[in-house]
């Protein structure tokens, strides 16, 4: 059975990169306090380490549906 | 002795002959369109004919769907329905079912009234477009389990993300049943869930692909929740389902392109944002150390040690001027000094003593110039070049040296 789990709260994958993109640019601002650094990196870092985590590594066969929404291997 | 019938039971009776004629009943003729009228009901009215003869033809405003262009007197079609008998009249006629122009181009013609009905229906418009997700995890494959597409698009996601899940609906693809068993396909993906939906074929003839021309294929992947990436046949085949769906591919191994990220990309980008975060939390590190570096060195400089030091080496600075100056002024006195001394020696009265004139004072150590200061019997001191000659004054006269120059 394929993992079916829809993760509502949890962002996505194309979410997270959005939010990486927003980090690293205020990171590379200029009057950024070294204090908001920490935080940003802390966060950037943490949200690579879910977008990683979220990526399964397990490789997939072909499934077959039937009309009545019965899988079996193809 | 025959029977005797009314009208009506003999119109009956023929009609249930023709009713259980298996040919009659599903039956394709063609001929030339003649008296053709569109009735304000809706039902048309027209005559197919030939060389040898006429035969009367009805299409109800119900069957109008079947008749995809606008016909008119002289038309070469193809009319498909059953033959039964007009009891009024007494008259037997097609009733059309499906009116198709004779030969080629006709599926076409079809084909761009439904497309321009459907568009005007704004079911191709661009704000029903469900954005395709980056990154989906499960994709679901409505196409025939046989045939080169579902490999194309099993190849070609497995190199791309070999970790995304596909699931086929092994689907019929042409033919009778088709578009049901595509509908069937894309409703059962939806309802079970997945994140894109491909929904296709392989390459064929316009025939071949006709299933993806129907309505209900359309109106299937218009109501789908999942978005929908179509891919019919090759790239230069544009189909009904094309414009419905969210997203054209061009073929199938496309479609798979489109709807399976490359995994390798995104693993690059994630490391590439890791170096990124990276590299700016250095640079924000090393811009405070080099902030820090410069205050460092302003307080050195200004802090009470340096003060003493420098104040210290200022001091030993204005000694060593006031010395130097000092020597300066020393020995240009002494220099001066030498200059008077040579000066005063040409002047010293002990040179003059030396050739025999001697220098007179009186006991107060009073040079003795003038008569006035001196009194018979008064004490004179002589000076002269080796000592001290003392002499009483025997007389004191008076001498005027200028007269007796004169």
């Amino acid at each position: 059975m394929a993992d079916t789990e829809k993760t509502t709260q949890e962002p996505t994958i194309e979410e997270s990169l959005k939010e990486l993109d927003s980090i690293v640019e205020k990171l590379e601002s200029r009057d950024i306090s070294l204090e908001d650094s920490f935080v940003l990196y802390q966060q950037g870092m943490e949200l690579l380490r879910k977008c990683s985590g979220k990526i399964d590594t397990v490789e997939k066969k072909m499934l077959k549906i039937s009309e009545d929404g019965e899988l079996s291997e193809f | 002795m025959n029977s005797v019938y009314s009208v009506g039971q003999v119109n009956n009776y023929i009609k249930t002959m023709f009713q259980q004629d298996f040919l009659l009943n599903r039956i394709s003729i063609k001929g030339e369109v003649s008296n053709c009228k569109y009735h304000t009901s809706g039902h048309i009215y027209f005559s197919l004919k030939d060389e040898t003869g006429a035969l009367s033809c009805v299409m109800f405003a119900g069957q109008r769907k079947g008749l995809a262009f606008s016909m008119k007197n002289g038309d070469r079609v193809v009319a498909s329905g059953s033959v039964s008998v007009y009891e009024r009249d007494g008259k037997y006629q097609l009733y059309a079912r499906e009116i198709t122009l004779e030969g080629a181009g006709l599926l076409y013609e079809r084909y761009l009234a439904l497309k321009k009905e459907l568009e005007d229906m704004g079911m191709f418009a661009a704000e029903y477009k469900r954005p395709i997700p980056r990154y989906a995890r499960t994709v679901g494959v409505v196409t025939a389990p046989t045939g080169a597409a579902v490999q194309d698009i099993r190849n070609v996601a497995g190199r791309r993300n070999p970790y995304v899940q596909l699931i086929l609906y092994p689907a019929l693809v042409q033919g009778e049943g088709a578009k049901e068993s595509i509908v069937k396909g894309i409703e059962t993906l939806d309802r079970y869930g997945v994140d894109v939906i491909i929904v296709g074929r392989g390459g064929g003839s316009i025939e071949d692909l006709w299933a993806f021309n129907e309505e209900e294929v359309a109106r299937a992947i218009f109501n789908c929740r999942t978005p929908v990436i179509s891919a019919v046949g090759h790239e230069t085949d544009t189909t009904i389902a094309d414009y419905a769906a969210d997203l054209r591919a061009p073929t199938p191994s496309a479609a798979a392109e489109l709807a399976v990220a490359d995994i390798r990309l995104l693993f690059e980008s994630l490391r590439g944002y890791r170096e990124k975060l990276e590299r700016t939390m250095e640079n924000q590190l090393y811009m405070v150390r080099q902030n820090l570096k410069y205050y460092q060195t302003k307080l050195n400089y200004l802090s009470p040690e340096n003060k003493i030091r420098e104040s210290r080496t200022r001091l030993m600075d204005a000694e060593d001027r006031i010395q130097s100056a000092m020597k300066n002024q020393i020995f240009l006195a002494r220099q001066n000094l030498n200059v008077y001394i040579e000066r005063m020696k040409g002047l010293s009265p002990l040179s003059k003593l030396n050739q025999g004139f001697s220098y007179v004072e009186d006991k107060n150590q009073k040079a003795v110039t003038s008569i006035s200061q001196v009194k018979k019997g008064d004490t004179l001191n002589i000076q002269v070049t080796d000592g001290t000659i003392k002499a009483l004054a025997a007389e004191v006269s008076g001498r005027n040296w200028e007269s007796e120059r004169s």
